[in-house]
């Protein structure tokens, strides 16, 4: 099996080819443009479209489009053209469209730094819609992570029929580095399911609330009602009826009922342990490494990476805190990002919180907080 | 085939008495009764605005309710879509306002660009209606709205010059009044690539609330600026999406592939992690020095990373690359404690000093310095060559990785070879003689640096 070098950016466009993308649209920014320029140069050679668009809600409007007519599309983007594809991303939510948006992380806010890693969009990508829904994002720390979670990425949207985000950052993107094609491990491509009739067509139509409608694309046989107003089960927009209630609901609950199957993390565990490292990313990378060096010393340590961002990947996280006192969450961003929002399945743990900006966080500061924390 | 194939005729419209709105949706009833179009072949994507309660007015049609001013982009992307799946039958005809023309104008003149399949009616009541009549970007002059009480002073967008000036290929004007409108609406959606109608109407709540309106003073308001009506001018003869999406060249093959290495073609003797930083000015071939550098590491069974840095504009100023190189699968990819610091030119150099890592060097750490530069404050073993005079500015970094080679052979002749045979041919001459010449530079000085 060949060994060969690529960037995670790279790892991301294959993968994206290997769950069946069949359109793309993208526009130039710092660290996601070679996702674009990938996919520009491959993806035609793949019975698919990509298309240069001329902003981020152009991008991202027509990968839903695009999806409503039947294809599986992505874009890939970093902060700022994030911040302008919101309101787009809540439409695929509400309309109940696939797909996945890579979001390629640099240093915040504004412009910030282009060319400077950071894990700071972690709010940003979850907390993204009015009325809180769950945007599932998965997060890779290496090139062979960008290949696999990218195709997770698609399952899941197109399972879900929801928009899935990819959050990579600028060093896990734009590092180029060793692959094994031998290691990866990819999972099959899944299919949304289409619509087999046999019953009158309800564009959203469920039994149970956790059910994911049946698709049928915009051109096809039976006729769709697509909207992102409050709708009922038809897609007809109604108001102070209890079954758009219902509809909002479903739109949470088909992810929620789905939450343990997606949960992918990467765990190291030492059962003895008293302290516990969790990290996801490029941070992942350096904690590993801390884990490492911390064992050779004697200390007793786990490692827990997240790889399932939202949702939170609980019964691994769960798993990994037994017995465990202190929890070390290591993130490249200011305020802990990760952390509060994992505090509410910390209690009882003491939670130290290792942050940095502006650079990579390196083992030794990781080490050195475990040693802190033993004392 | 009957009317209620689009229109329901029982349809209650949903507008207030006398708008606009409610005759475009009868002109586009008989505009798709004229075509004899398959109602599953047009997907009716509207706007958000008054304008977007249509869609429910028409139950065999595929319905799009999209967002403010992006429904333009949503039906360019169904319409893309189309050019993918063969045999692409579907027509997705837009109903937007002139509010959410002004929002997504951009759509708008991408789409025309594009000449994708789709058809635009424009509907131009002078404001927005839905939110209480403020002025939009095609209030007339001196029209009085809700945000322009004294009337507006800022000159009308001509949207279809706009749009003839993005090469679109259908453009017309009518009165939401005027009976040709449904013919006009036909040939709109027939074109096989971008049209746009622009429809002038009223807003009953609003537009004439403030002004004094009848149906002659709008055909007066539409002199003033100037409006033509009925089919303008465009660039008619424009080809296809589908045969423009064809004629594109076709992508050349991806460069030179990254090296596979089925198995290690020459063990490295590498037992430990080294971590490596090459630094020099922007286009002076040093990021690609250590890509090579990384092939020949790969070809060698070792694992690496290569971590690029420079600033924004990446033509001028300093240019770097930090390399691990490992036996083993790589973790950290910073540079903790770096192992060896090639600089190779004065941006370099100020770039370390400046990034830290030249006080992150450790006693033990080698620094090969180009012979013009001055001893860096870090700690380590120093080696001045004379990498931008005998190698040339732009093999120094290449030439300096080489001289360290010679001191610390890590990667044996065959995995450079292996390296260079991933370049094209014409490629290769440049990189060997950088290679030739590191690995006969000379040290003129080696010492430990305070
Ligand atoms: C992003 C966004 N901004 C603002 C609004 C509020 N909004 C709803 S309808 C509308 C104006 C619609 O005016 P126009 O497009 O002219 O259509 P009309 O109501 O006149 O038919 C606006 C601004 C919105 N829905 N979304
Ligand atoms: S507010 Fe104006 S645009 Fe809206 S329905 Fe009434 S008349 Fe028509």
């Amino acid at each position: 099996m060949p060994r060969r070098l690529c960037s995670g950016n790279r790892m991301v466009a294959e993968g994206a080819l290997a769950a069946g993308c069949r359109f793309f649209a993208g526009y130039p920014i710092t660290p996601a443009s070679e996702i674009y320029e990938v996919m520009m140069r491959e993806l035609p050679r793949h019975g698919g479209m990509a298309l240069s668009a001329p902003d981020e809600i152009s991008s991202l409007c027509y990968c839903v489009g695009a999806s409503l007519r039947g294809l599986k599309a992505m874009t890939a983007t970093s902060g700022p053209g994030w911040a302008l594809m919101i309101e787009t991303l809540q439409y695929a939510l509400m309309t109940e469209t696939p797909v996945v948006i890579a979001v390629v992380q640099r240093l915040g806010p504004s412009t910030g730094g282009a060319t400077q890693g950071a894990q700071g969009d972690v709010w940003l990508t979850e907390f993204a819609t009015s009325g809180g829904y769950t945007i599932p994002v998965f997060c890779p720390s290496t090139a062979a992570e960008c290949h696999d979670l990218t195709v997770h990425a698609f399952n899941w949207s197109e399972r879900l029929r929801t928009p899935v985000v990819l959050l990579s950052d600028k060093e896990v993107g734009m590092t180029t580095e060793v692959v094994d094609d031998a290691v990866l491990a990819t999972p099959p491509a899944v299919e949304r399911a289409d619509f087999a009739g046999g019953r009158p067509f309800l564009t959203y139509g469920f039994a149970q609330p956790e059910e994911v409608p049946a698709f049928a694309a915009v051109g096809g046989e039976v006729k769709v009602t697509v909207t992102g107003s409050a709708h009922d089960q038809q897609g007809r927009l109604r108001k102070n009826a209890p079954e758009v209630i219902e509809v909002l609901r479903h739109l949470e609950r088909k992810i929620e009922v789905h939450a343990e199957e997606m949960e992918l993390a990467r765990t190291d565990l030492d059962p003895g342990a008293s302290h516990l490292v969790v990290s996801y990313g490029i941070t992942a990378r350096a904690a590993r490494q801390a884990v490492a060096a911390l064992r050779r010393e004697g200390v007793r340590v786990s490692f827990f990476q997240a790889q399932t961002l939202f949702p939170i990947p609980r019964r691994a996280l769960d798993w990994a805190l037994a017995g465990v006192e202190n929890v070390l969450v290591a993130e490249e961003n200011l305020t802990g990002q990760y952390r509060a929002v994992l505090a509410r399945c910390l209690e009882g743990k003491r939670v130290v919180g290792i942050n940095r900006i502006g650079g990579l966080i390196a083992p030794g500061e990781i080490v050195q907080a475990v040693r802190a924390a033993e004392a | 085939m009957a009317e209620n194939q689009y229109l329901a005729p029982d349809a209650k419209l949903p507008y207030c008495r006398g708008c606009g709105h409610a005759a475009v949706v009868r002109h586009l009833s008989r505009a798709l009764e004229r075509l004899q179009l398959p109602p599953r072949s047009i997907a009716l994507t509207t706007d958000i605005g008054c304008v977007g309660l249509a869609d429910s007015l028409f139950p065999y049609l595929h319905t799009v309710h999209t967002t403010h001013g992006r429904s333009t982009a949503f039906a360019t992307g169904m319409a893309l879509a189309e050019v993918v799946l063969e045999p692409g039958g579907l027509k997705p005809v837009v109903m937007i306002g002139d509010g959410g023309a002004m929002i997504g104008l951009l759509h708008l003149v991408h789409a025309a660009q594009l000449n994708v399949d789709i058809t635009v009616l424009l509907h131009n009541n002078f404001l927005f209606g839905m939110t209480g009549g403020q002025h939009s970007a095609l209030t007339p002059l001196d029209f009085a709205t809700a945000t322009t009480p004294g009337g507006n002073w800022t000159p009308p967008l001509d949207l279809v010059a706009l749009l003839r000036a993005a090469h679109a290929g259908f453009l017309a004007r009518h009165l939401a009044t005027d009976a040709a409108l449904d013919a006009t609406i036909a040939e709109a959606i027939a074109y096989p690539g971008f049209a746009l109608v622009e429809i002038l109407e009223l807003c009953t709540a609003y537009g004439t609330r403030w002004n004094q309106l009848t149906g002659s003073k709008l055909k007066e308001i539409i002199a003033r600026q100037g409006y033509q009506v009925g089919r303008l001018e465009a660039e008619a003869g424009r080809p296809t999406l589908r045969e423009l999406y064809r004629r594109a060249p076709p992508s050349r093959p991806a460069r030179a592939a990254a090296p596979e290495a089925e198995k290690p073609m020459t063990a490295s003797p590498l037992t430990a992690e080294l971590r490596l930083v090459v630094a020099g000015s922007a286009g002076e071939r040093v990021q690609s020095a250590a890509a090579l550098f990384c092939r020949a590491a790969l070809a060698a069974g070792l694992y690496t990373t290569q971590k690029n840095d420079n600033p924004v504009t990446q033509g001028t100023g300093f240019s770097l690359a930090e390399i691990c190189l490992s036996p083993r699968p790589i973790e950290y990819t910073g540079m903790e404690n770096p192992d060896v610091v090639i600089v190779a030119s004065g941006d370099g150099w100020k770039e370390l000093q400046a990034n830290g890592t030249f006080a992150r060097c450790r006693p033990e750490t080698l620094l090969l310095i180009d012979a013009e530069l001055e001893a860096p404050p870090a700690q380590g073993r120093l080696l001045r060559l004379e990498l931008r005079r005998a190698a040339s500015p732009s093999r120094a970094a290449l030439a300096g990785l080489a001289a360290w080679l010679v001191l610390s052979p890590f990667l044996p002749d065959a995995a450079w070879q292996a390296a260079l045979a991933t370049l094209s041919a014409d490629r290769r001459a440049e990189p060997s003689e950088a290679l030739r010449m590191g690995r006969e530079l000379r040290a003129d000085r080696t010492g430990t640096n305070p």
